[in-house]
């Protein structure tokens, strides 16, 4: 009788457009299927087949290519005889030698730990779907992902590297280390596994998991 | 066409939590999937867009008119800003990277606060004919925003990496850091502004015409 008098029914599938608050009532997707609101467009939710497997699969991969882009060199640089190398390191510690710490700090933040965070957020939540119960802090840790993805500036450091690689080659030889290509593998693992991450089917699982 | 805001959650007491979608009655104070504090949307999400543009824009200037980097070549040193690198980049002839320079450092940042003005300026006026564009508008502009850092950081690579004493040394200037927060600060501008202020518009009217 409840249905009668109100408008809106209470089920879980009832969510609000994030772009023109509409209400709608999702039906249930099939693999491949996407919803989008019937007023304004916004691409809602898409669903597709395993696809938080792979975003665990490519998180693993891309924080590992992280890792292993830290300890190597990252450009080579040689002029007159004398050659010169830097880590990935260095692009933010000489930035603090040359009392600029707050560039520093936004290299740091922006391309290192925010991704870091953000891939080994994913991987504890995405353990976490697989088990019976939810592991502790699944919630918070999703919910730092959503809030911190959108300070990840890794892949416009790698287009950045890339600028002062053709801006110094006229003036010097440069070669691209190991480190390069590892950050360039961790960017495409990263870019990839949040291309598949979306909101709804994700946060439709925990809930599953939490009753 | 579904246009009434009688459908909207707002309308309705019920708000969609912007991090996981789950509709939460307005009276809860945490959303019940994820526990995060709800904050609903209001008026205020358009003046705090508008402060953080106006900040842009005054940080905008030292970036343009201070140089962003200074190059010390045999002893000589020069300073150049944002628009003199492309220019120093067109010369030579390195026609895709003047391009991008130009596109990301000073092309987008104009459009970008073009852009939210706008969007502030047709839900202040309840314009409500150009909605769905405006939505892939403000869209577009939160895609776009973070690449203008690339004019920063490749400053920053360039000064780590070319540290040759007196035969060729390069340092940022105090641009880089006008740029960078002017950047920071038309990302939480993006950030603040709330699209679904561009559909509540009716229910502003209606509420006032009771």
């Amino acid at each position: 009788m409840n249905n009668l008098t109100q408008d809106v029914p209470e089920s879980d599938s009832t969510i609000a457009c994030h772009g023109c608050d509409l209400l709608i009532s999702l039906p249930e997707l099939d693999y491949g299927q996407t919803a989008s609101c019937p007023r304004c467009n916004h691409l809602i939710t898409r669903r597709l087949l395993g696809a938080h497997n792979k975003i665990l699969a490519l998180s693993i991969s891309s924080f590992i290519f992280l890792i292993f882009a830290l300890p190597f060199p990252f450009l080579y640089f040689s002029n007159q005889g004398k050659d010169y190398v830097i880590s990935f390191a260095d692009s933010i510690f000489n930035m603090v030698l040359m009392d600029y710490f707050s560039i520093a700090i936004l290299l740091f933040f922006t391309t290192l730990l925010i991704p870091a965070i953000c891939l080994l957020s994913l991987i504890y939540v995405l353990v976490s779907l697989q088990q019976k119960r939810l592991l502790p802090y699944t919630q918070p840790l999703l919910q730092s992902v959503f809030f911190l993805i959108d300070w990840n500036m890794a892949e416009i450091f790698l287009v950045a590297t890339l600028i002062s690689f053709i801006k110094i080659s006229s003036l010097a030889t440069v070669t691209l280390g190991l480190s390069f290509w590892s950050y360039v593998f961790f960017i495409i693992c990263l870019v990839a596994g949040l291309s598949l991450l979306d909101r709804y089917q994700i946060w439709r699982k925990v809930k599953i998991h939490e009753r | 066409m579904k246009d009434n805001h009688r459908d909207n959650a707002e309308h309705n007491h019920q708000y969609g939590c912007p991090v996981c979608l789950t509709l939460n009655d307005m009276s809860n104070p945490k959303c019940r999937t994820c526990h995060r504090h709800l904050h609903l949307i209001n008026s205020n999400s358009i003046q705090h867009t508008i402060a953080l543009l106006i900040t842009s824009v005054l940080l905008y200037i030292p970036a343009n008119f201070l140089p962003i980097m200074y190059t010390n070549w045999l002893g000589q040193e020069t300073a150049s800003t944002i628009l003199g690198g492309v220019v120093s980049l067109w010369e030579p002839g390195t026609y895709p990277i003047a391009v991008v320079i130009f596109v990301a450092s000073i092309l987008v940042p104009i459009g970008k606060i073009l852009a939210l003005s706008w969007l502030c300026l047709s839900v202040t006026v309840k314009k409500t004919d150009s909605r769905r564009i405006n939505l892939k508008l403000y869209k577009i502009t939160e895609l776009i925003g973070r690449w203008s850092m690339v004019d920063v950081f490749a400053v920053a690579i360039l000064a780590s990496l070319i540290q040759m004493g007196k035969v060729m040394s390069v340092y940022p200037g105090m641009a880089a850091v006008a740029f960078a927060g002017m950047v920071i600060t038309t990302m939480l501008a993006a950030m603040s502004f709330d699209p679904r202020l561009m559909w509540a518009n009716q229910v502003h009217q209606f509420e006032n015409e009771k």
